[in-house]
């Protein structure tokens, strides 16, 4: 594994790119949309071309990539970044979703545009920040820095409650991360170092520390952070208000990128660090993940919202993720993965058309809606795609994520397995509906008949989206050939069970 | 050694060349006409800087100190009476950079108050002489005397605005309610003289070591240390000793609201330490319960109370008045009988960084200050980013400094903190102050929240001078970067710590 | 040269010295408590002669008693108190504050009583002749530079005076 500076490139070209924006001259708002776009879809090439690097094997175990400087002495922070299967894919997941969200805001923002696109540009290269962080410092760095761009993003050009909903979301997430910043810190006081890998063996070595007390509380501090992101059930309250008032370009890195942090840290962190503590307390964060995909369908199914419809099904999707994670099983952790890069292009691609639609009539309200397929077929079209996408066809990404996960479910408890999967039937209920009383049945509104059909750049938005729902459900070994080894390697770790040894190898 | 020596000249020199340059802008004063009083300025400025010239003087003997392979010792000088080591260069450089700062923003304040007398500059330098007597003192006497300097010049700066109701009620409760705490401070100093038999701060270590000898009865050494403490809790605003800091802070002209909240806080900050670590040391088993309930007291009352304040300088106070809590848990930090190193690195980092926040802060609400309009309430800033976008942009830095994340300054001082904290194992106190921290957030964003998310109520144009933008600009940038990249600053404070004499002391040298 | 009826003036002055202290904050005549507060600062002035410390005491008579009181009286006579010498002394809570007092008195008393073995037993050894040549040698050689700020606090609170009170400066 030879050291390469294409990992910070990634990183920090969008700041770049910000950086240079707020010196174009206010007015030329033209020229501010243009520049975006073509720094995050550079950005999107240049990280899209990590995957195909030569030299760098991502379907080798261990770290395929990684950047280690030393930044701060005392104390000892370094600057140590790390790409492997897992934070590669989620990284270009955001780099594919920023140049789309860029599109998506083209006409819908219309003053202090450069403000916008440089608030986007900076929230791409905290997230990517995130993933890519090993020296826990780092990481919580970016982790905080992701909250400003976030926040102000709500609060400045969200909708009607968008200033409580960025205090609310930006509370939460704050008083949650400070509780992991007391846990990396006790880590850094018994260690001396905030790098994962040394702190990691550091823990193998201390297994009076990692199976105890103290690491029981560790795995909670990381815990109690992650669980407000993902979010999982009760911790949630945030995730709709947050999703409802914010612009669309911000709903959809939220749902698409910012909601994965929660879930890559479980991954990484919670369960990499303390498996031990996370296979003790996997019994009740099962439950709670299960209780949040039951429980996000059924209020989904009653929201008279369109966009709150899909921000709480972002809940239940996500409790599939969080399911996947706590079963220890191969198959259910690499479908968690896979679900949260299926969960970013499906469900972004959602908030991307409800922002369409908004753009249009200006209301959320499914009541207003009605037989807008006669109108417009083009929109209708990808809707519905999208839509079965989400639902998890069998075909489309949906599928392939949720299959494993709940294969892993049933492996880890019989009674997981059946509940997830009525989770999938609760989706199919209230997205179906959702789409019959939007698109079909009988136009009540006059107002629906004059509206556009789908323009080229919504659906220069749109193709890509729908392309990638439909690779990724027939043709997952692209992404799942290097989630795998990284996912195997996460899992020697926790403590074999019996029903783990057996490697989902029939199911890919 | 009795006497005047050649050593003592320089090691006195930041302090003269201060006082000369002092009497030189009261006497200017005195020869120019309105228009051109911003002359002062000037003379204060170059009074600053040549007196931070003669600090470099004095860095630069530590320098060849540590080049000849010594283990660094401080200076003595005027028979043991000041001790200039690293810890105090560190302090004297964070008052003159304080001072210069300030005045930077005073101009056109002043101005526009119609108080632009020569006395203010002439007082300023004053009050950083005290201080820097506070920071270098090894003896009771001048660390007291130092102490009254810093007060009664800023008594009279806080009263400075004399047609301002406030400014005057400001400054008589500071005066009445500080001569009063200084008074007890004394009595303090009495007992601890009177049980050391000198006022040299090594003398009463030593006696007071064998004072807390087992078997001795404790009480007179307990009541000099309640008395004493109690005093030095007053200056730095600790509850429940805080009463005066609103009303003080409120009151005063904006820009010493933002002198006192730092370079104030800074300087009894290192008072407090001279007494706590040089003096009182052996005394830490006693000190560290006390301290635990101040801190405790401090965070709550002054979280708490900032969360309901409609008036802009006085939710100021009370977060200074919070910070205050979290920079005593720094002294907490450690074993019964001896401080932990990380605890003390993070007061001083605290105090680096917050100065230049605190500052920040203030010079903000400083430049809304028009005719008509006194600029501290919050609904004055409503919609300060469309009328001075770089400002509210500014402002929001300095607020999420203030908050504590990263990659901004603040988070580096909460961050060793909390750090020596959960290694001397006080995971309780970590726990809360993480807690209060996030409490903070939520006043902080209200004031981001005015500024963004709402409307402006008046369309004029806020004019910044640029004095102001000077003042603005450096504090802005040094919080940006301290916090990106904080190597050099650390480092920094990282040669300060190495104030070796004391033996109780010795064990921080790293 | 022996000390003469030591106990006896002791008790004296001391007793005066109570006295008039209650006498300051109970006349209602502010000129009255003003002379109380004199007397009080001449029998500390005996006191400190008693314990050799004869320069002390002189300070203590020509710049507290005749500056500072001066001073005082000077502002009391100048500015109008008809109203003021009438009026009860004692605010609405000197009950809480007789309780106060009297619980820090009895903790002092107790730090004294329990503490009383701390201090060293020393007497005076210094004949008085020398007393404020030592106080002078100290002043000018070990405490230098306190003496010069202190010189700098005096001219500090005197352009604070002049800041508030003058009417155009």
């Amino acid at each position: 594994m030879t050291p390469t500076a294409i990992i910070s490139i990634v990183t920090f070209l969008p700041l770049a790119g910000g950086i240079i924006l707020l010196a174009l001259p206010r007015g030329a708002e033209n020229a501010v949309r243009r520049w975006a776009l073509f720094v995050t879809v550079l950005e999107f090439f240049a990280a899209a071309h990590i995957a195909f690097m030569p030299g760098h094997h991502f379907s080798m175990s261990g770290w395929a990539m990684e950047e280690n400087y030393a930044w701060i002495s005392t104390p000892a922070i370094r600057y140590h970044v790390v790409l492997d299967g897992i934070s590669l894919w989620l990284v270009i997941l955001t780099a594919f979703l920023t140049p789309l969200c860029v599109l998506i805001s083209w006409r819908s923002v219309h003053d202090r545009v450069k403000e916008f696109f440089f608030l986007l540009l900076v929230l791409e290269t905290a997230l990517t920040g995130v993933f890519v962080a090993f020296d826990l410092f780092l990481f919580y760095f970016f982790w905080e820095a992701t909250l400003i761009p976030m926040a102000l993003l709500i609060g400045m050009y969200g909708h009607g409650r968008r200033i409580y909903a960025s205090v609310k979301f930006f509370l939460y997430t704050a008083v949650a991360s400070v509780f992991m910043l007391v846990a990396i810190l006790w880590l850094y006081a018994h260690t001396g170092s905030f790098d994962f890998t040394v702190i990691q063996p550091w823990l193998r070595s201390h297994p009076e520390v990692a199976a105890g007390n103290a690491g029981l509380w560790l795995f909670l501090g990381f815990f109690i952070a992650f669980a407000v992101k993902v979010p999982i059930f009760p911790l949630h309250t945030w995730l709709p208000d947050a999703h409802v008032e914010a612009p669309t370009a911000g709903s959809v890195l939220l749902a698409g990128v910012l909601l994965k942090m929660g879930t890559y840290g479980l991954l990484r962190f919670c369960v990499g660090l303390f498996p031990e503590a996370a296979r003790a307390q996997a019994g009740w964060i099962n439950v709670l993940a299960i209780i949040g995909i039951i429980y996000g369908a059924l209020v989904a199914m009653v929201q008279p919202s369109l966009k709150k419809l899909v921000a709480y099904s972002s809940v239940s999707h996500l409790g599939f993720v969080v399911l996947g994670i706590f079963t220890f099983t191969a198959a259910g952790t690499a479908g968690a993965v896979y679900q949260m890069l299926n969960h970013g292009v499906s469900t972004g691609a959602l908030f991307i058309l409800v922002g369409m639609l908004y753009e249009r009539r200006h209301t959320f309200e499914i009541s207003e809606f009605g037989g807008l397929a006669s109108r417009m077929p083009v929109y209708a079209a990808f809707f519905v795609f999208i839509t079965l996408s989400s639902i998890g066809l069998p075909l489309l990404n949906g599928f392939v994520g949720e299959f494993l996960v709940l294969s892993g479910a049933f492996r880890d408890r019989a009674i997981y397995g059946i509940l997830g999967a009525s989770g999938v039937i609760w989706s199919a209920c209230y997205m179906l509906w959702m789409v019959q009383r939007v698109f079909y049945g009988e136009n009540r509104n006059p107002a629906n008949a004059l509206l556009p059909d789908a323009s080229a750049r919504e659906k220069l938005t749109l193709w890509p989206l729908s392309a990638m729902a439909l690779i990724m459900g027939v043709a997952p070994m692209i992404w799942l050939s290097s989630i795998n080894p990284p996912v195997e390697q996460i899992l020697k770790n926790v403590a074999p069970a019996s029903h783990m040894a057996y490697v989902a190898g029939g199911q890919k | 050694m009795p006497g005047f020596h050649r050593g003592d000249y320089l090691l006195a020199l930041p302090m003269m060349l201060l006082t000369l340059f002092a009497l030189g802008v009261l006497l200017i004063d005195l020869l120019l006409d309105r228009s051109s009083k911003v002359i002062n300025a000037w003379a204060a400025f170059a009074g600053l800087a040549f007196s931070a010239a003669a600090v470099h003087n004095i860095q630069r003997a530590f320098a060849d100190q540590a080049a000849r392979g010594e283990p660094s010792s401080p200076f003595f000088a005027f028979s043991g009476t000041l001790m200039v080591d690293r810890f105090a260069v560190f302090f004297f450089y964070l008052f003159l950079a304080a001072a210069a700062i300030t005045i930077l923003m005073s101009v056109r304040y002043l101005e526009v108050e119609d108080e632009h007398h020569g006395e203010y500059y002439a007082l300023i330098l004053f009050s950083v002489v005290g201080m820097m007597c506070m920071a270098a003192g090894n003896d009771l006497i001048l660390l007291f005397i130092g102490l009254e300097l810093m007060a009664v010049s800023t008594y009279i700066l806080v009263g400075f605005l004399r047609r301002d109701r406030r400014s005057n009620e400001a400054a008589l409760k500071y005066l009445l309610l500080g001569a009063f705490s200084s008074g007890i401070f004394a009595y303090g100093l009495s007992l601890l003289y009177g049980l050391a038999g000198s006022t040299n701060l090594q003398q009463i270590s030593m006696a007071l070591g064998n004072a807390m000898a087992p078997g001795k009865a404790r009480v007179v050494p307990a009541v000099a240390l309640v008395t004493t403490a109690a005093g030095l809790f007053f200056k730095i605003a600790a509850v429940p000793f805080h009463q005066w800091a609103p009303d003080a802070y409120e009151g005063a002209p904006t820009s010493i609201t933002g002198f006192m909240s730092v370079a104030g806080k800074a300087s009894a900050w290192a008072l407090l330490l001279r007494i706590f670590l040089f003096a009182l040391g052996p005394m830490r088993p006693l000190y560290v319960p006390i301290l635990v309930f101040v801190a405790i007291a401090t965070m709550t009352g002054g979280n708490l109370a900032a969360l309901t304040q409609s008036n802009v300088k006085r939710l100021f106070a009370y977060s200074s008045i919070a910070h205050v809590g979290y920079i005593m848990l720094g002294l907490i930090a450690g074993t019964a009988f001896l401080p932990n190193p990380d605890g003390i690195r993070g007061i001083l980092v605290y105090l680096l960084v917050y100065t230049f926040m605190n500052l920040g802060v203030f010079g903000v609400i400083a430049s809304l200050r028009r005719r008509d309009i006194i600029g501290d309430e919050l609904d004055d800033l409503n919609g300060l980013f469309f009328k001075a976008p770089t400002e509210a942009v500014l402002m929001l830095t300095f607020l999420l400094s203030l908050a504590g994340i990263p990659p901004l300054a603040g988070f580096y001082g909460k961050y060793f903190i909390f750090l020596a904290l959960i290694e001397s194992g006080h995971y309780a106190l970590a726990t809360l102050a993480v807690i209060y921290v996030a409490v903070s957030a939520y006043y902080y964003l209200r004031v981001a929240n005015a500024m963004f998310m709402r409307t402006a109520g008046d369309r004029v144009p806020v004019t910044i001078s640029p004095g102001m933008w000077a003042g603005l600009a450096i504090t802005g940038a040094a919080t940006v970067v301290i916090g990106i990249y904080p190597e050099p600053f650390l480092r920094m404070v990282n040669w300060s710590m190495h104030v070796a004499q004391n033996p109780t002391v010795a064990q921080l040298l790293r | 040269m022996t000390p003469v009826a030591t106990p006896f003036f002791f008790y004296f002055l001391s007793a005066i010295a109570l006295l008039s202290g209650l006498a300051v904050i109970t006349q209602k005549n502010p000129v009255h408590s003003a002379l109380a507060l004199i007397m009080t600062l001449l029998s500390l002035a005996g006191l400190y002669l008693m314990l050799y410390a004869p320069f002390v005491a002189g300070v203590q008579i020509i710049l507290y008693a005749g500056g500072i009181m001066v001073l005082f009286l000077f502002v009391i006579m100048l500015v109008s108190i008809e109203k003021s010498s009438r009026e009860y002394q004692f605010n609405h809570q000197w009950h809480v504050a007789a309780l106060a007092t009297a619980v820090l008195g009895g903790l002092l008393i107790y730090v004294y009583v329990r503490g009383r073995g701390i201090f060293p037993n020393r007497e005076a050894v210094l004949p008085e002749t020398l007393n404020t040549q030592q106080v002078s040698l100290h002043l000018f050689n070990d405490y230098l530079l306190p003496f010069e700020i202190a010189s700098l606090l005096l001219l500090v609170a005197i352009v604070g005076a002049v800041v508030m009170a003058k009417k155009r400066i």
